[in-house]
């Protein structure tokens, strides 16, 4: 049997260099440097534009007596696809249902915003929020009281009846 | 086979296009429900009368000029039914509409919610949107007295609560006050059903949320409940019941109906005490004593210890529990015999009275307090001490030979019990100062952790099966032993319940015929085996 030789042809150094790729990136840079829609956000010093239907992390409403508006239904942890709400129900000495524990672990929330769609009486939300950072991990199981005390603006639902929310 | 060559009077009907035969005297509720087909109803319940009044099980059956009561209409030959025709169904999303006129919707801050009555059949069947305008009458919750609360709003006047303590109890304390839309239940005097032992199953007897347990009150919702059958405790009635659990926690305890035992109902007093189900101080690893000193050891290391101690022949006693399964009672005479014999004490509560329900006479709180002391009886173990349990076993505290204690706590023994013990085996589930002294500690699971078997007081013997987990390392008394067993030739080492219940039969001839498999739910009387068609 004989033996074959492939032979290999040497490409020509215009289809090897690199200048020419070059070039054309930064005609894509220079392209964006003088687009004017496009713009670098000097975050933090200025804050981008979210959505009003943004779901970061939760907000607890609380009535006008600084009570929780939560009554412990149970709702949100049974439907919460991360099972990543516990809630412990009581009654407070008004003889009102009122979560003893109400807890979020919001390293396991998915920010589906289903709680807030469950809830019966308008009490937990997602919020239009992002700046999350802690120094150590436990402080993101969001207790009742730091549920309360967060102030962000709370998210909008989508509303079936007004898909593109105009 | 005298039954089945009688002529037997059957009726036969159609209900919604399919044909039932049942006997005769039969409603149409019951037929129905004999094939599945549940037929919403609120004042009928099969342990109380029928007052058909709630006007929500109408169905239609032709011939018939108005839509006739399924709990009260009995069957007739060839009657043909429609439960779910354009009539019955319309007829059901008015009355349910009439319910929702005055009704609260409180669902989310009320217990009953995901248990009911009221909120399936609306779910299922009820209009999407209700068209009353006029403002809802509003009670307030009102204190019914023993474990009763009493939220009125949410009642939908079945009069169940009523008829069951007037027919069941014979304790008339509930009545309806005020007539048509005012009308309310109320209780007679200030005491409500305080005092009334059965008044518990009101709560469960009520299709909504009107009458609730104080000690449930907002404890855990319905859906996050498992149920698991199970025996009560607490009388050697032997009550069939339902271990509600969440988070490995009894929440509460149900009947489960069962018309042989305890039909529909159970007392309070073995209703409430499930709190020591839930203790955390538990034997959580088996423990050998060496050098004066209680050391946690593996089980392997436990068992040889053990296993090589029992080589030396002694005298044995034991102490047993009439707490423990009937599993783990035979397993225990079994190793005890195979050591050459000895007596077996146990102890347990008596109360001075039983507590009957008149209503349904088989089922009385009995005077004996423990669940399993039958069982204990018939493998010849004697009862020792007074009627609170305690005492009865001095003449143990400084006994020189074998000693094995399995599952009495030995509360009032003082931490000097079985020092002079040759051997002393200590099978328990909680830590007790009694068994400071034992060369061996192995950690058991409750009664609520384990499958088994326990025989009432009237010789029915009667399987439960695990409603929490353990602690990891807890086994089954019947396991050690029969490692024990095994090891002294007799017998093979059970791997299952089942096994351990079969090789009971060893020391329990009046077992023989039964099988866990053939007990089912309904348990079985001692000396009358089930005969299974075929065998
Ligand atoms: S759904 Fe709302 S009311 Fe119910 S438990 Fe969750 S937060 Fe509380
Ligand atoms: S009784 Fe039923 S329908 Fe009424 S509030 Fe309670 S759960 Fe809801
Ligand atoms: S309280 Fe419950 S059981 Fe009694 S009448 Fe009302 S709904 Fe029926
Ligand atoms: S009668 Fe006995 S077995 Fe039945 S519930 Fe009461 S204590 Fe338990």
């Amino acid at each position: 049997m004989a033996a074959t030789v492939k032979v290999m042809r040497r490409p020509d150094p215009g289809e090897t260099s690199y200048i020419r790729a070059t070039l054309k990136g930064m005609a894509l840079t220079f392209k964006h440097m003088v687009n004017p829609d496009k713009v670098t956000l000097q975050y933090p010093e200025e804050q981008p534009d979210l959505s009003p239907r943004w779901r970061g992390t939760h907000r607890m409403e609380v009535h006008a007596d600084g009570r929780p508006k939560c009554v412990a239904c149970g709702l949100c942890p049974t439907i919460c696809p991360a099972n990543c709400i516990r809630l412990v129900g009581g009654e407070d000495d008004q003889g009102n249902r009122y979560p003893i524990v109400y807890e979020i672990d919001e390293f396991r929330c998915i920010f589906c915003g289903m709680c807030q769609e469950v809830c019966p009486v308008e009490a937990i939300h997602v919020g239009v929020h992002f700046e999350n950072a802690e120094y150590t991990r436990d402080r993101f199981v969001y207790d009742l009281d730091r549920l309360m005390e967060q102030d962000h603006p709370t998210t909008l639902l989508w509303d079936p009846s007004d898909p593109r929310s105009e | 086979m005298s039954e089945f060559t009688q002529p037997q009077e059957t009726v036969t009907l159609t209900i919604d296009g399919r044909e039932v035969t049942v006997p005769p005297g039969t409603t149409i509720l019951q037929a129905a429900e004999s094939t599945g087909n549940r037929i919403p109803h609120y004042c009928y319940h099969p342990g109380l009368s029928a007052p058909a009044q709630c006007r929500l099980c109408l169905v239609e059956v032709e011939g018939a000029p108005k839509l006739q009561p399924s709990c009260v209409t009995q069957v007739r030959d060839g009657q043909v039914v429609h439960t779910a025709s354009e009539k019955a169904k319309g007829m059901r999303q008015g009355v349910l509409e009439f319910y929702l006129a005055n009704h609260p919707l409180d669902c989310p801050i009320c217990d009953q919610s995901g248990e009911c009555k009221l909120q399936d059949y609306v779910h299922e069947e009820g209009r999407k949107h209700g068209r009353s305008r006029e403002p809802k009458r509003v009670f307030g919750r009102d204190d019914f007295g023993g474990d009763v609360l009493f939220y009125g709003d949410r009642c939908v006047m079945c009069t169940r609560c009523v008829r069951f303590m007037n027919e069941v109890a014979q304790d008339p304390r509930l009545t309806v006050v005020e007539r048509g839309n005012r009308s309310v239940i109320d209780t007679f005097f200030e005491d409500g059903v305080d005092g009334s032992p059965y008044a518990g199953n009101i709560v469960d007897i009520c299709p909504v949320g009107a009458l609730v347990s104080k000690d449930f009150l907002h404890k855990a919702r319905a859906w996050d409940l498992d149920h698991t059958p199970s025996i009560c405790p607490n009388c050697s009635q032997g009550c069939n019941i339902d271990l509600h659990v969440r988070d490995n926690r009894v929440q509460r305890l149900k009947p489960r109906a069962n018309p042989e035992v305890n039909g529909h109902w159970m007392c309070d007093y073995g209703r409430h005490r499930f709190e020591w189900m839930n203790r955390d101080d538990r034997l959580t690893r088996p423990l050998v004593r060496e050098a004066g000193e209680a050391r946690p050891a593996e089980w392997g290391a436990a068992l040889s210890e053990l296993l090589e101690r029992l080589e030396e022949a002694r005298p044995i006693r034991a102490v047993a529990s009439p707490f423990a399964s009937t599993e783990e009672l035979a397993a225990l005479r079994r190793v005890v015999d195979a050591l050459g014999g000895g007596e077996i004490l146990f102890r347990s509560p008596e109360a001075d009275e039983e507590i009957p329900l008149p209503g349904f006479p088989q089922l009385a709180r009995r005077r004996d307090l423990s669940p399993n002391r039958r069982t204990a009886e018939l493998l010849g173990m004697e009862r020792v001490g007074d009627a609170q349990g305690r005492g009865g076993l001095e003449s143990l505290a400084d006994y020189t030979g074998t000693l094995i204690v399995l599952g009495d706590a030995l509360a009032d023994m003082d931490a000097d019990f079985g020092r002079q013990a040759a051997l002393y085996l200590y099978l328990g589930s909680h830590p007790s100062a009694a068994a400071g002294q034992a060369d061996v500690v192995l950690p058991i699971p409750t009664f609520a952790e384990q499958e088994g078997t326990f025989i009432n007081g009237e010789g029915r013997v009667q399987r439960f099966w695990p409603g929490l987990i353990g602690p990891e390392q807890a086994r089954p008394a019947w396991m050690p032993l029969g490692v024990v067993l095994s090891r002294l030739g007799v017998g093979n080492l059970p791997g299952s319940a089942g096994e351990a219940f079969l090789a009971a039969t060893e020391v329990l001839p009046e077992l023989q015929g039964l099988r866990h498999e053939t007990i089912g739910t309904r348990g079985a009387i001692l000396n009358e085996p089930v005969l299974l068609a075929g065998s």
